[in-house]
């Protein structure tokens, strides 16, 4: 099954690369936006799956919960105060913004879920959440000079084709550091899958546990998000598509069908929009129209357990 | 042997029972009763260490539980909860196989003990059949089979369940029993269940313990808790 998953991907990727032609220049601009969208994709997909188990909810996701909103937020504060600030800030900056908008969102989730909050009302919850930030942005979009907004409009809109060249190595650097992340999690969220009481029976220190997943999952989507801007849906689907195609809940091989799928997806998106690039179309859009059937499929298969 | 003295257990800052004291030994199979809302799940709870007990005493083989490591204490006790598990696609032998995480490595792969237990285990409480299906597709008695299974392979002294019998039909319960009863005396493992299901166990349990409506924690055997008419009196039979 994994194989199918993996073929997929390569396809995806032989495609991008084969429409390109092997020009060293065309190359240099092609190559990042696959690399790019292999990550991003896999990455977010990733945090989907950390936090439907984080919060033993099907339609987690990052942006669905606001955590994507939170990541946002951090990033437009960075960006229109980034005329004043020194240039040496300037890379590390926006990822860092990010990481603290996207930890704060779901630190905020966290609390709230542990006072006994129902599924649905985090949904909602998660709704508030990036209604708040999108007019809080828009306020300090008004308050602020237009080269600063023009760049933050732009990466607003979500593509996984932004990247130069020198800001790779560190996306790469940071999406290295997530997967190894990742890695360490498997047995834990395994345990966690039955139940927070069960894992702390089992030894588990679910405290800490929680606290590594909130960090990690931040990371992973404070990464996607400082380079690529908000990316939809993947990180909500690619969970449900891995889980149905190989019927197991075992994390050790749901995880990297996840990643693959996740990359799977986004790869597919950056395809589509080789295809159309006549109407120059949104990363968001494309994803948009894939996601929301998907999700939509899902809330009808499994209408009984909400 | 689990003992506790001047125990207080409670939840979200409040007390609901003080003053418990008691002790529970290995081979003992022991029944916790109690009106609805008296306390049991949160006393079994605290003698499990998943609530932090509110004040008093508690130790396990004389090693107080906050001394002790959380990792210990699950190679030497083991639960079956009431909350439900949404696990999709969850097989029975792999919910099974999580049992054996307190020994297994970081990847949670399986040794050869622990593939040993895991088999007795299955053997014992003959789930042979339904080991590859999914645990969601089960009927309640079979569900409360599995986590019984996955609490046993975690090779427990002390066995505690909650509620266990609730969900089940007249022969599933009967069945329930007679393997606690099992465990307890053939494999000299501590059996501690919190119940409402009197008849049962009135002809099978060592102790029965009663928290009565004033909060006062009763133990004694099945015949004396009988003749002192406490039964009766919080239970209006």
């Amino acid at each position: 099954m994994i194989t199918v998953l993996l073929s997929l991907v390569l396809i995806s990727y032989g495609d991008v690369g084969f429409t390109l032609s092997d020009e060293v220049v065309v190359w240099q601009l092609r190559f990042p936006k696959i690399i790019v969208a292999f990550f991003a994709g896999g990455l977010l997909a990733s945090a989907g799956l950390l936090l439907q188990v984080f919060f033993q909810n099907p339609l987690a996701g990052p942006d669905l919960l606001g955590i994507n909103a939170g990541s946002s937020l951090g990033v437009a504060l960075f960006i229109m105060a980034s005329g004043f600030l020194p240039e040496s800030v300037m890379t590390i900056g926006q990822p860092f913004m990010a990481m603290i908008g996207a930890m704060g969102v779901f630190t905020l989730l966290a609390f709230l879920v542990h006072k006994n909050l129902s599924r649905i009302s985090l949904l909602i919850l998660g709704l508030l959440i990036a209604s708040f930030t999108s007019s809080f942005i828009s306020v300090l979009v008004n308050m602020t000079p237009s080269l600063q907004v023009k760049n933050f409009l732009m990466w607003s809109m979500g593509s996984f084709q932004g990247q130069t060249l020198e800001e790779l190595p560190l996306f790469i650097f940071l999406s290295f550091v997530g997967i190894l992340l990742l890695i360490t999690l498997p047995k834990k969220l395994n345990q966690f899958i039955i139940g927070e009481q069960y894992a702390k029976s089992m030894g588990m220190n679910v405290r800490s546990f929680k606290f590594s997943l909130i960090l990690i999952c931040s990371l992973l989507v404070a990464t996607v998000t400082a380079f690529c801007g908000p990316i939809g849906f993947i990180g909500i689907i690619a969970p449900h598509i891995a889980r149905s195609f190989l019927k197991r809940s075992d994390i050790r091989l749901v995880m990297p069908a996840v990643f693959l799928i996740g990359s799977a997806l986004a790869l597919f998106t950056e395809l589509i929009l080789i295809f159309t690039s006549q109407y120059s179309l949104a990363t968001n859009s494309i994803l948009g129209l894939i996601g929301a059937p998907v999700i939509a499929l899902y809330l009808y298969k499994e209408r009984r357990m909400l | 042997m689990i003992e506790f003295k001047n125990l207080s257990v409670g939840f979200n800052n409040k007390t609901l029972l003080k003053d418990l004291d008691g002790k529970i030994e290995k081979g003992q199979l022991i029944a916790l009763m109690g009106v609805n809302g008296a306390g049991k799940s949160c006393l079994l709870k605290t003698l499990t260490a998943l609530n932090p007990k509110r004040s008093g005493e508690l130790s396990l083989d004389k090693v107080s539980y906050e001394s002790s490591s959380p990792l210990d204490l699950a190679k030497k006790m083991a639960v079956v909860l009431t909350e439900k598990i949404h696990a999709d696609f969850l097989k029975v032998i792999e919910l099974i196989h999580l049992g054996r995480s307190p020994y297994t490595d970081v990847w949670g792969n399986l040794s050869d003990a622990d593939s040993k237990s895991i088999f007795e285990v299955i053997s014992l409480l003959k789930l042979e059949r339904i080991q590859n299906s999914f645990f969601s597709e089960l009927s309640d008695g079979q569900k409360q089979k599995v986590l019984l299974a996955r609490a046993l392979v975690q090779a427990p002294q002390y066995l505690f369940l909650d509620e266990p019998t609730t969900y089940l039909d007249i022969p599933s319960k009967v069945e329930l029993m007679k393997t606690l009863k099992q465990l307890s005396h053939e494999k000299q493992m501590a059996v501690f269940f919190s119940t409402h299901d009197l008849n049962l166990i009135e002809d099978t349990v060592d102790e029965i313990w009663l928290i009565d409506d004033e909060g006062v924690l009763h133990k004694k055997g099945p015949v004396d808790m009988h003749l002192s008419g406490l039964l009766q009196k919080n239970f209006n039979i």
